[in-house]
């Protein structure tokens, strides 16, 4: 059984009386530790998909089974309680908050857990030595690059060993060298800490360091990769 | 909720500036209403503790400052005879205002060896034999004493009378310590020319079981038709009707009180609403961590309720002190009533404060718990 099943999910948006579908009947599995990526043009649905998966947002249609969990139709608390330990979701923009120290923002999830104070020290620890961010601990958002806070970013998404990392466009802001680094950080994560992770992102280059790459067209997943013997994104150009 | 308290102050004290004018504009209406609190209080303090006493206030009929009223002493010894008369005390006033202040100074010249029995003074300095054996000497309560920095052995002077300072007294009344206690016959003897012989009131006090409202009409029925007729009232509404107008304002004062909640309320939800629009998207993303929209309820109440307790505390605090300090009183017709700044009075300054916080938090709070995460993080 895969980690992650989505079994044709649809997803409707009404603006006035034009009705969009950017996910139509969509279907995917995912395995436990698999690194997916998702490409498509802007306004395809990417986000929407993302976003069902990680739970902020409900399909009209379909069910989303993660870990065993049918997470469709739960109630907006249980739902809360579950993206607490179940997922960890990396923004384009950060979204850092502001006036909490970079420990302080890698310790929020943790707080909503059952959790001695010692072992969420030394998750938070870990989590920061994982980013390379150990010595920023205790600087301010606004006192970091735009790579350091996403690494930040990147530190409190998986702090709470979630079941699934989700990423939308983790790269979007950042300049072409930073990046590398970030989906370098990633794609570790992901092999090392066998962290199962969907990343959006618009840049080839970058989806090319997944296990599979999908695409989303007028409402359809397509796969365009099959999974492919060792061998890093960057040769294929 | 409590580890989510260190989030809560740096939110507060990132935007200090709106947090130190909500903070102190709640102070200010809180310290005005712990003003209106106080004095209302001491306005309880007075009918409660009097009519409680069972004492009668016998007045010359028809006369309202106390500097007009002449009843002849010895009118005292026919009360007396009454049944359920335990005691008649000749009292003289004296006052340097009438009319309503905030300053008024009253001497009652009250028999020196029938003080003690009559009242429930101690002394906090001096001595009572020092008092008792000096015809010029006076005891003032402790409210006047901090006010016009009277210290025991001093000359304390005004218009025409003029008194040594035997003793500082307090008094389980507050509004008693807004009083200057002399010789009777003193008063009635410097006041100049035929006051000898004749008091401004008597003051009759009940035997257990008494029924004030009988005695009241017997005494006024017994001078009835005499050279001077009298007017008794049970103390407390003597001391009403000597305050008169003064009631009414006290009374309506009470609206300045709510009109302070109301102001508190206002201000505190203001600065709640802007902080939770300013923070619609941050509030998304504590969502998608997992924080439950209860949680961000809770967030937003600790959050509003902090502001509004912080100036709650300042204002009560300040308020207390500044009427400890300055043991203030508003008198009319020589009768006080004092700024009470008791316990109950900061409490419930406090408890309003936390009500207020509570009530205004509550909208800005479910907006903030009812944030729909992904149109809240698509907005920018
Ligand atoms: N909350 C919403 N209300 C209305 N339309 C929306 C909403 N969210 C997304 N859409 C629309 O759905 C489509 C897909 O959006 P999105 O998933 O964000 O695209 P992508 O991430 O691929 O750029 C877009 O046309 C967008 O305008
Ligand atoms: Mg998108």
């Amino acid at each position: 059984m895969a980690l992650v099943e989505v079994r044709s999910v649809t997803k409707r948006f009404h603006k006035g009386d034009e009705t969009i579908t950017p996910l139509d009947g969509v279907s995917l599995d995912i395995d436990e530790g698999e690194f997916i990526s998702l490409m498509g043009a802007s306004g395809t649905g990417k986000s929407t998909l993302l976003n069902l998966i990680a739970s902020i947002d409900q399909p009209d249609n379909g069910t989303i089974t993660i870990d065993g969990t049918q997470i469709t139709g739960l109630s907006r608390t249980r739902l809360a309680a579950w993206r607490a330990g179940g997922i960890g979701y990396i923004f384009q923009t950060h979204n850092l908050v502001p006036v909490l120290t970079a420990w302080e923002n890698v310790e929020l999830p943790l707080l909503l857990l059952p959790m001695s104070a010692a072992e969420r020290r030394t998750r938070i620890d870990i989590a920061l030595r994982a980013v390379d961010l150990s010595d920023r601990a205790n600087h301010y958002p606004r006192q970091m690059s735009g790579g350091q806070e996403q690494r930040v970013g990147i530190a409190r998404a998986i702090v709470a060993h979630p079941r699934v990392v989700v990423a939308d466009e983790p790269t979007g802001d950042l300049d072409p060298q930073t990046s590398t680094q970030i989906l370098h950080l990633l794609q570790r994560i992901n092999r090392e800490l066998n962290v199962t992770m969907l990343m959006v992102t618009h840049d080839p280059e970058a989806a090319a360091i997944a296990d599979r790459q999908f695409r989303l067209d007028h409402g359809k997943l397509v796969q365009v990769s099959v999974p492919e013997p060792a061998g890093t994104g960057s040769g294929e150009i | 909720m409590l580890r989510f308290v260190p989030y809560i102050l740096k939110t507060l004290w990132r935007h200090r500036s709106r947090t130190a004018l909500t903070v102190s504009g709640s102070a200010v209406a809180l310290f005005v209403f712990c003003f209106v609190a106080a004095i209302q209080q001491g306005m309880d303090d007075l009918q409660e503790r009097q009519s409680a006493k069972g004492t009668l206030i016998a007045f010359q009929a028809n006369k309202f400052c106390p500097a007009t009223s002449h009843l002849p002493q010895d009118y005292d010894s026919q009360i007396a005879r009454l049944n359920g008369v335990k005691d008649v005390v000749p009292v003289q006033v004296f006052t340097n205002n009438c009319r309503a202040s905030l300053d008024v100074i009253v001497f009652y010249g009250v028999p020196a060896d029938r003080i003690q029995s009559a009242r429930d003074f101690q002394l906090v300095t001096g001595s009572w034999s020092e008092f008792e054996s000096h015809q010029d000497s006076a005891v003032v309560g402790r409210s006047v004493a901090t006010r016009r920095g009277i210290k025991v052995g001093d000359k304390f002077s005004i218009g025409d009378i003029s008194v040594n300072i035997a003793g500082i007294f307090r008094s389980s009344d507050p509004g008693e310590e807004n009083y200057i206690y002399s010789h009777l016959d003193f008063l009635q003897r410097t006041r100049g020319a035929n006051l000898v012989g004749t008091v401004t009131q008597l003051e009759v006090l009940l035997e257990p079981g008494a029924d004030p409202d009988a005695l009241c009409r017997e005494i006024d029925d017994t001078f009835r038709g005499g050279p001077v007729e009298t007017d008794t009232r049970a103390k407390g509404a003597f001391q009403a009707k000597s305050l008169g107008d003064l009631v009414q304002l006290i009374n309506m004062a009470r609206y300045l009180g709510y009109a302070c909640v109301g102001l508190v309320l206002a201000l505190v939800a203001t600065t709640t609403i802007m902080s939770v629009e300013d923070r619609i998207r941050e509030h998304a993303v504590l969502q998608t961590l997992g924080f439950s929209g209860p949680r961000v309820f809770g967030i937003v109440m600790t959050e509003c309720m902090i502001l509004s307790f912080a100036g709650g505390c300042l204002g009560v605090g300040t308020a207390l002190l500044v009427l400890k300090v300055s043991s203030l009183s508003v008198a009319a017709e020589a009768v006080a009533v004092a700024f009470s700044p008791s316990l109950g009075v900061a409490l419930s300054g406090l408890t309003v404060s936390v009500f207020a916080g509570a009530i205004a938090g509550i909208a800005p709070a479910i907006h903030a718990a009812r944030t729909e995460i992904v149109p809240a993080l698509r907005h920018t």
